[in-house]
């Protein structure tokens, strides 16, 4: 859940009703309870259920959290390490944990969650604090010139293949694992996610994926259903299931007027300026991950045997084909699409009206009814990833036409890992491994998902509704936009990257040529998708062919 | 006691004896061997062959021994001309360690396979990096591209005089002009990016698209076009640093002597001759000056391109700089990266000392 949510929640505003309402409901309590009318359990049950508890703080429409907050929802929350370590059973332990400060969320609201671990346990925690843009070079910077200088680290999933695959972290204890029962994860976020040869070294605090995001007034437009009935392929006018119903609703709406803005029409967004310091591949990879990502195969982007590339295959080149088809369209995208990139698609263009749908993560789903400059909050549907009407059989070499469907659980989310700094003082990591699982503990990830966090959720008990509506959420809303992420992140053919090192400067590269291929300097979709390839074999060749294979074997649980 | 070739008046006449003489070659001999001693007991370290230490702040530390020892025998040896060494030797050594040192370093790093995210770490690859280089469109590409950004200079010169020499007359407000003509210069490039590049160009709602409309270009795009992009890049960027080239050329402008101009209008000159013979001659210095430093920023350009376009599309737009940004930090890609700016470092030299030697011929006076 990420901060937009909270904003959502700020936006329903307890209006002087429902404070009067609230107001004398507590009174009447109060009087009950004064006159020994409530039973004792009921009130000590109260008092103990921690989930409900926490979600009062500080409240739906009751302003942001501050740092007030998050040390009453830490100290809330620790009744896990309470009762594993003993009070200053770490006294004179320091540790240093390196983290980020987007949005002042992430490391600000750890340091608010562990100040009372830090004043129950005697431990004291030094931070480091990034800036996004720096996270990558930084940590590449500290593995490679051996200058890892903190002992506990927020990391991406991702990463895991640059830091597990290397043995620089401490494999998680076995009483943590059952502190933070990890049985509540979400299917994709358990093994392999987290292991390297067997080894769990990840306490998860997030989970990601993409989503598709569409305007339901588009298909519940008579004028578009008519225009479709007589110009259409014969199917219903109804959101799009396949990348295929995706391409041709953008060349149907291209020339036509939005329902809702009055101002031009457009399909589906792409962010044609893919180049996003890698994270831009992701969008091309949700096209493609339906055509790729075969049921019985875990690999979608490599050969698991050699590294060889599979970006160059049909599928992936279908995907590239069918970006380029719809450029080839007058109108099916905005202008000046060429220099949209995923931000610009979905905070400039979706959520201000433009478009029919595209890919994004939870964000767009939370912004869409919260944000000032959003217009369509009434209008949007969320559901998985379109599939694809046949997916590319990669082993046997041949198409299979069979329905196919894999959401792209686009980079897996944030953990916590701890480094093999504190493998050789008992103590200190004992004290550290406490501190990751406090923070990943399963009552702290409600809370962090139900307000601004920079988190979503990634448990199965993150999706009770009854939770959410408890607090103060509509409920239509949380169901519609929570199930398409519930959905993705258990699908069983969710397409889950690679953990290996360096896969973003793989998603980078190919997003220079991609950008190249769409400016037509390469001759075809199979040209881009063969310099893209090529690229990656000199990125494989340059890191180390023998040790990516064995590492992507291992991310791949083979 | 001074030699035939000290010139200076020395105060005290140093009697210096052969004993302190040895004194001080042996302190900065021993320093010396200390400095080795470490480095090499690290460098073996680093192969294994005795325990590696934690940094290498020990052969800082010695350097920094050494260096201390060599200023101190520069006065036990020399005495007072000895200390008067001491002027200029720590800035000689702060220089040698800022400068020459990081590029012996990045030159070992530029001759090496260097990705970080590589498990063998940093090893040495010959010219396997030129070659890529040599191979490598993107690279090329950039180039190109600066050779336009940098040609583009010479228009924003001209602009620049006319605005310094409008400045330069006697029009109305003109101390108000000056402050608002500078105002672009104070902008941060990045926020230009926004502020022009994504806002006032955003092509639906942007008030350009709108004007652009207006005038009957149906669908503008203003930066998913190679052949328009490059050239709007080179307006923001171009937006920003006239006014540097403009406040060089007035205070130029003003430093040239009324009479002269004056003169020539008493012989007879029309304004056009007075400013083609008289003010520009005189300007010329001021304005290769001008120009130079005014190169030496384009050559950086990258910020307004990180921001607006990544370099796109398909390149159109691509600086040197903005490409080993991704090449560097997107994709970890050390070794290549900073070969690519050595290259870039060596052809800025070249080309400088072209065009310095052009300008030397330039400025020689007419016989």
């Amino acid at each position: 859940m990420k901060v937009e949510h909270y904003r959502r929640l700020v936006a329903m505003q307890m209006n002087r009703r429902r404070m009067l309402q609230g107001g004398a409901s507590l009174g009447a309590l109060a009087a009950l309870g004064g006159t020994g009318l409530m039973p004792r359990g009921a009130r000590a049950e109260a008092h103990g259920n921690v989930r409900a508890d926490i979600l009062q703080i500080p409240g739906v429409g009751m302003g942001s959290p501050t740092d007030a907050d998050w040390q009453r929802v830490g100290e809330m929350c620790l009744g896990t390490t309470r009762a594993r370590f003993a009070e200053g059973e770490f006294e004179g332990v320091e540790l240093t944990f390196m983290g980020l400060n987007n949005q002042n969320l992430h490391n600000f609201l750890f340091r608010g969650f562990l100040r009372p671990w830090e004043a129950y346990t005697g431990a004291t925690i030094n931070w480091i604090d990034l800036a996004q843009a720096d996270y990558n070079a930084r940590l590449q910077q500290s593995i490679a010139t051996g200058t890892v200088d903190f002992d506990i680290l927020q990391m991406g999933a991702p990463f895991e293949g640059d830091t597990a695959g290397r043995g620089l972290l401490d494999p998680m204890p076995e009483w943590v694992a059952a502190d933070i029962d990890m049985e509540d994860y979400v299917d994709y976020l358990k093994e392999p996610v987290g292991t390297w040869d067997g080894q769990v070294y990840r306490v998860s605090i997030d989970g990601d994926c993409h989503t598709f995001a569409y305007r339901k007034d588009y298909y519940e437009n008579e004028e578009f259903a008519a225009a479709w009935a007589a110009e259409g392929d014969g199917s219903d006018w109804a959101p799009p299931t396949t990348w295929e119903q995706v391409n041709a609703h953008s060349r149907f709406l291209a020339g036509k007027s939005d329902p809702l803005t009055g101002l031009d029409a457009y399909g589906f967004l792409d962010p044609l300026k893919y180049t996003w310091g890698g994270f831009g591949f992701y969008f091309l990879a949700d096209r493609a991950t339906a055509y790729a990502k075969h049921p019985n195969d875990p690999a979608w982007l490599f050969d698991p045997e050699d590294m060889t590339p599979r970006v160059n295959n049909p599928a992936w080149v279908q995907a590239i084909q069918d970006v380029m088809d719809l450029i080839g369209v007058d109108g099916a995208y905005p202008p000046d699409q060429l220099n949209a990139d995923p931000n610009t698609t979905a905070f400039q263009q979706f959520l201000a009206g433009t478009g029919m749908g595209l890919t994004w993560w939870g964000d767009v789903g939370s912004n869409a009814r919260t944000s000032d400059t959003s217009v369509v909050g009434d209008v949007v549907g969320f559901s998985t990833n379109p599939g694809a009407t046949r997916v590319y059989n990669s082993q046997a070499g041949a198409w299979e036409d069979t329905p196919n469907e894999a959401p792209n659980n686009a980079y897996i989310g944030w953990g916590i890992y701890v480094t093999n700094r504190v493998s050789g003082d008992e103590a200190r990591r004992t004290a550290a491994w406490s501190a990751a699982a406090h923070l990943g503990g399963k009552d702290l990830s409600l809370w962090c998902s139900a307000y601004p966090s920079g988190f979503q959720p990634y448990r199965n008990s993150n999706f009770n509704y009854d939770e959410w509506v408890g607090a103060g959420y509509d409920a239509d809303f949380v169901e519609d936009y929570l199930s398409s992420n519930l959905d993705s992140y258990n699908h069983p053919n969710a397409a889950i990257e690679p953990r290996i090192p360096g896969i973003f400067q793989y998603y980078s590269i190919a997003e220079d040529e991609l950008v190249r291929g769409l400016a037509g300097q390469y001759g075809s979709a199979q040209e881009t998708a063969d310099a893209i390839a090529a690229a990656w074999e000199g990125i494989t060749d340059q890191i180390g062919r023998d040790s990516q294979v064995a590492l992507y074997r291992a991310s791949l649980g083979l | 006691m001074s030699d035939a070739t000290d010139r200076l008046y020395v105060v005290t006449n140093d009697q210096i004896s052969p004993a302190r003489e040895r004194f001080g070659r042996i302190l900065v001999w021993c320093a010396a061997a200390l400095l080795v001693a470490v480095a090499l007991f690290q460098v073996m370290g680093s192969f294994g062959t005795v325990e590696e230490m934690d940094s290498w702040r020990p052969t800082l530390y010695a350097y920094l021994v050494f260096v201390i020892a060599y200023c101190a025998s520069l006065v036990i040896r020399h005495g007072e001309r000895g200390k008067r060494q001491l002027f200029i030797v720590p800035a000689t050594i702060f220089v040698i360690s800022m400068v020459v040192f990081p590029l012996i370093f990045a030159l070992t790093i530029a001759f090496s396979d260097w990705n970080l995210s590589s498990v063998s770490g940093q090893n040495f690859n010959g010219f396997d990096n030129i070659r890529q280089m040599w191979n490598d469109g993107f690279y090329w590409n950039a180039l190109g591209n600066m050779v336009w950004y940098c040609l583009a200079i010479i228009v924003e010169y001209v602009i620049a005089f006319g605005l310094a020499l409008l400045l330069n007359s006697e029009i109305r407000a003109r101390k108000f002009f000056r402050v608002a003509f500078l105002l672009p210069l104070m902008l941060s490039p990045v926020a230009v990016s926004w502020m022009v590049g994504k806002s006032m160009f955003e092509a639906r709602f942007g008030p350009m698209a709108r004007l652009a409309r207006w005038l009957g270009w149906e669908r503008p795009s203003f930066f998913g076009d190679p052949d328009i992009a490059p050239y709007l890049i080179e307006a923001m960027d171009a937006w920003t640093f006239i006014p540097f080239m403009m406040i060089m050329l007035l205070a130029g402008l003003q430093a040239i002597p009324k009479d002269l101009q004056e003169a020539a209008r008493v012989d007879g000159a029309t304004p056009w001759q007075t400013f083609w013979e008289v003010t520009f001659p005189l300007m010329l210095p001021v304005s290769l000056t001008a120009i130079m430093i005014r190169i030496i920023f384009k050559l950086k350009l990258a910020d307004i391109i990180i921001t607006v376009t990544s370099g796109g599309p398909g390149g159109a737009t691509d600086s040197v700089t903005s490409f080993i940004f991704r090449e560097y930090r997107d994709r970890s890609n050390v070794g290549y990266g900073t070969m690519l700016a050595i290259v870039y470092l060596v052809l800025i030299i070249i080309g400088f000392t072209l065009f310095m030697k052009l300008v030397a011929r330039w400025m020689r006076p007419r016989t």
